[in-house]
């Protein structure tokens, strides 16, 4: 609460006419604060034809200050694409399969405000979105049809297809939402690692993104994987949660087979003997929640191109399931609608190649007047399909809650 | 030379960095092999993957091929396509293994390990060998020490080499090791 307040409270008149404004802009969780990215220049909406286009771009532009980076997101679409997957089955909501932007002004917000920007003086127009809800939350797929599906993978599962898979559905409403509102109240209650909010003109996202897939800075790479999550309650600490995860074996073997499969994502794109666990099997403290997570890093390849890299890592094998080509196609069989968002990745590639990428989850995404949450759970042999469809439920959760 | 032939598992590049610590490494799906390459390696490495082994007559063709002209290295689904090519049954198992960590113990079959020796492994199998199985070239040469389950063949004079566990998991302890003798042997 108390960090909360300090950046939400933390008053500053070119801030909030910036918020009550239509100017498109970016909030992303650093690691001691926020960033806005606002003042974009350039906006590229990726198609499976430009975006070769765009990652060579990188290569001829040079990095001289902080603005000079591309941010956005992947669609789940757009990656599956990328490495040679059709989702042809699926209904279509025309959302873009990816944007990236480039800003003009950063606003850091830490213990002050620091702005960054070429543009601080631009006229603002003021235009203050309500909240309006107009139809109550409905989901795409029904219990009867969630057990088919559950088991349906499960035998897949048993006749060695895949080792573990995750079933996506979906909350949807029609609505207008104010995506500023809505982060901040979400950051007062899970203040994830890797949370943004993104608003344009025509759609906005709002994500408590816990998990970093990509982390690069020079030619290392890091990914943190996430398999594992406990809510805090009283009498549980850190080292209690520790002890729970290692003590639990569906835990464990999740998070085991997640370690391998980015072990062996890393090892694609970096040198050989250079892809090493970092940190293994740790608890990290959240004002929620604990996760379990284990840092893996390595060197890359030198002069690796921008696309591999993406292509190794995306989508993250951490919400898709192992091994990834197989599982993704019985997914993209099984699944009637588009994924959009889900599952995609938001972050930024810098000028000089350095990037962070998340993998998105528990996201609203707001389009054309509807808004859409969407949830996954994993297929595992010792559980059953009405626990693991509760606990899509209980992930959408809190999110739902923004709209009453 | 190694050559890996991937298919399409989400291990596999573990398991090319594994045999790259001892040799240069070549790796391609099963689909797409380069034969020139593949002629002129010393050792063929059947990589893990999903399915069963019948989903693969394409590689269950190049074992047949090279069985007894190369070394031949096959790693959980690979090991399995081993057996299959050896009659072999491979069956879906009451207990799935995926992500366990076991300890494995040297039968005393094994020319290469010291017999009763255990190791602790990863494992990702829903599949297994059925038993009774008799051949007159492979031997059983590690077992699962709680369920007996088969997890490591040997025909040391085809050098023909399998694994149902995953030397290359982190869940393997001296995982490099057992790779190092099979490729010096």
């Amino acid at each position: 609460m108390k960090d909360y307040k300090k950046y939400k409270f933390k008053f500053n008149p070119y801030l909030e006419s910036l918020y009550q404004s239509d100017e498109p802009l970016i909030i992303y969780k650093v690691e001691n604060g926020y960033n806005i990215y606002t003042h974009f220049s350039k906006k590229i909406i990726l198609t499976n034809r430009n975006i070769n286009k765009f990652f060579k771009s990188f290569n001829k532009k040079k990095y001289n200050k902080e603005t000079d980076l591309m941010i956005g997101f992947f669609g789940y679409d757009l990656l599956c694409n990328l490495i040679g997957l059709k989702t042809v089955n699926q209904k279509k909501s025309n959302f873009y399969k990816g944007i990236f932007y480039k800003p003009e002004t950063i606003i850091k917000i830490r213990d002050n405000i620091k702005i960054v920007s070429k543009l601080k003086h631009k006229k603002l127009k003021i235009s203050f979105q309500k909240t309006q809800v107009s139809s109550p939350f409905k989901m795409n797929i029904k219990f009867p049809k969630y057990q088919k599906i559950f088991d349906y993978f499960s035998r897949k599962i048993r006749q060695g297809e895949t080792y573990q898979i995750k079933i996506c559905t979906k909350y949807r409403n029609k609505s207008k939402i104010n995506p500023i509102n809505f982060f901040w109240k979400l950051m007062k209650v899970n203040a994830s690692p890797e949370a943004f909010m993104i608003r344009d003109k025509d759609y906005s996202i709002v994500s408590c993104s816990p998990e970093t897939l990509i982390n690069k800075k020079g030619s290392n790479i890091f990914t943190k994987p996430i398999a594992g999550t406990l809510k805090k309650n009283n009498g549980l600490d850190k080292k209690k949660a520790l002890k729970f995860f290692k003590n639990n074996i569906k835990e464990t073997k999740e998070h085991n087979m997640i370690v391998d499969m980015e072990r062996s994502d890393l090892s694609k794109i970096c040198k050989p003997g250079t892809v090493k666990i970092f940190k293994k099997k740790f608890v990290e403290e959240y004002k929620h929640l604990y996760h379990y997570v284990t840092l893996v890093k390595g060197q890359l390849i030198n002069k690796i191109d921008l696309k591999d890299i993406i292509k190794s890592m995306m989508p993250g094998g951490s919400v898709i399931g192992c091994p990834k080509i197989r599982t993704l196609e019985l997914l993209n069989n099984q699944e009637n609608e588009d994924r959009n968002i889900y599952t995609g990745s938001f972050g930024f590639i810098k000028y000089n190649k350095d990037m962070r990428f998340n993998i998105i989850i528990r996201s609203i995404l707001n389009y054309k007047n509807f808004s859409e949450i969407s949830a996954a759970s994993g297929v595992v042999l010792d559980s059953t399909a009405k626990k693991e469809f509760n606990e899509n439920y209980i992930k959408a959760k809190s999110l739902l809650e923004l709209y009453k | 030379m190694i050559y890996v032939i991937d298919h399409q598992d989400s291990f596999t590049w573990n398991v090319v960095h594994q045999f790259r610590k001892f040799d240069k490494v070549y790796c391609s799906n099963y689909f797409n092999v380069d034969y020139k390459i593949l002629n002129s390696s010393e050792t063929i490495v059947l990589s893990p993957g999903p399915g069963a082994p019948k989903d693969y007559p394409q590689t269950s063709k190049i074992y047949k091929n090279f069985k007894g002209k190369k070394k031949i290295i096959g790693i959980c689904l690979g090991y399995q396509q081993i057996l299959h090519n050896e009659k072999g049954k491979i069956i879906q198992q009451k207990n799935i293994y995926h992500g366990y960590q076991s300890k494995v113990k040297v039968t005393n079959k094994s020319k290469i390990f010291k017999k009763n020796k255990t190791f602790k492994v990863g494992r990702y199998h829903s599949l297994k060998l059925r038993e009774p199985f008799n051949s007159n070239s492979l031997s059983i040469t590690m077992r699962c020490s709680k369920t007996n389950i088969p997890m490591a063949i040997e025909d040391t004079k085809n050098k023909i080499y399998g694994f149902q566990f995953h030397p290359e998991s982190f869940l393997t302890e001296n995982g490099d090791f057992i790779i190092k003798k099979i490729l010096s042997n």
